[in-house]
């Protein structure tokens, strides 16, 4: 392990215009069901012609699930098929086929009590499942919502939102250079009782992030969103939406206790490690995360 | 309170925070070398002196502030807006 080259995440994600226009002809033109069954043909593309992101999703199985090797070979194409899926899932309900869906909320009520606050509120996801394949569904709060994004993946991520939650009114907050422009923007939203939302388990380069145990395996972390969630005292909710079997979404909702940065870091952990227990598949960091 | 005051308040607040000598902080270093912030170490400072001003910072206002002249600038200004 010490030897190998870290694959660091860069920012940038594979897939692009193209590809999304193609599945959106497909799920017009064929159906839903046609379209996960080409996606099928596309996994086993994949697995052979992306070898870091496969090495990842293998080491991933191996090391941290501690899965055998013929059950982590099976779960190569399950991984990314259930990522093909809920990239498809996003383009169809994006194109206004959400009646085909079924969505669920866990603690609904008090994530809409605390969002009703009239305070801002931190939101940290992860990248497991798809919280895309819900952005439609925050109607009006939609306004308040901001998403922070790393500048690589800022303006890809822009369009894709674009073109999958149509009616979105979501705001970008874009993180690059030194960081101060966006750290006061993060402020200024807060301030205005607005709603962050980052991502905690992204970051490129190694500034402004911490080592925590994860999963069983030390990784690191972005210091950023819990920080300033500590510092600006304002709730924090961590959000999870998870695909299940039958077109089914079920979004997760938890409020955290913590008040330090610390407490929040480690709560956070607890939680999406549970996520990801329960849904091992929809881990989608395809690259080298653990240490 | 004046401006000496306003000063002295902000030196002594953020030489706490930061740990550093309160002698380094001269009106035209520049602010983010002397305290070796990063720029979520902004956070801390924007809460602080919010907390220890009564008044309210918003992004906009730290464009073109990288000294500390400019910083008590901003404050002062801030305060008796």
């Amino acid at each position: 392990m010490g030897d190998r080259k870290r694959d660091k995440w860069t920012g940038r994600s594979r897939g692009g215009g193209f590809g999304h226009r193609f599945f959106v002809f497909l799920i017009r033109r064929a159906g839903i069901g046609f379209a996960y069954g080409f996606l099928s043909l596309v996994v086993v593309y994949f697995i052979p012609f992306a070898p870091r992101a496969t090495s990842a999703v293998w080491f991933y199985c191996r090391r941290v699930l501690g899965r055998s090797r013929g059950n982590s070979l099976r779960a190569l194409f399950t991984h990314y098929y259930r990522f093909g899926q809920t990239l498809v899932d996003r383009i169809a309900i994006g194109a206004g086929m959400d009646d085909r869906y079924r969505f669920e909320f866990d603690n609904y009520a008090d994530f809409l009590r605390i969002l009703d606050s009239g305070t801002g509120v931190v939101m940290i996801g992860a990248h497991v499942g798809s919280w895309e394949a819900g952005a439609r569904f925050f109607g009006d709060y939609a306004r308040r919502m901001n998403i922070v994004l790393l500048d690589a993946e800022s303006e890809k991520i822009k369009k894709a939102l674009e073109r999958n939650a149509v009616r979105s009114e979501y705001k970008v907050i874009a993180v690059g250079g030194d960081g101060l422009d966006s750290v006061l923007k993060i402020k200024n939203a807060l301030d205005a009782g607005e709603y962050v939302c980052f991502q905690g388990d992204r970051f490129v380069g190694g500034e402004g992030t911490v080592e925590a145990g994860f999963m069983g395996r030390p990784a690191r972390f972005p210091r950023g969103p819990f920080l300033v969630a500590a510092r600006m005292r304002v709730p924090v909710v961590f959000h999870y939406s998870m695909r299940g079997p039958g077109r089914r979404y079920r979004f997760h909702f938890v409020e955290a206790q913590g008040k330090t940065e610390t407490a929040l870091l480690d709560e956070y952990l607890r939680v999406t490690e549970r996520i990801v227990r329960a849904y091992p598949e929809q881990w989608f960091n395809f690259y080298e995360f653990w240490k | 309170m004046n401006g000496n005051e306003i000063i002295e308040k902000i030196n002594t607040v953020l030489a706490d925070e930061f740990e550093i000598d309160a002698a380094t902080i001269t009106p035209d270093a520049p602010l983010m070398e002397t305290l070796d912030m990063d720029s979520l170490d902004l956070v801390d400072v924007v809460v602080l002196v919010e907390q220890s001003f009564g008044i309210t910072l918003r992004g906009e206002d730290f464009v073109g502030i990288t000294t500390f002249r400019e910083f008590y600038g901003l404050i002062e200004g801030k305060m008796n807006g």
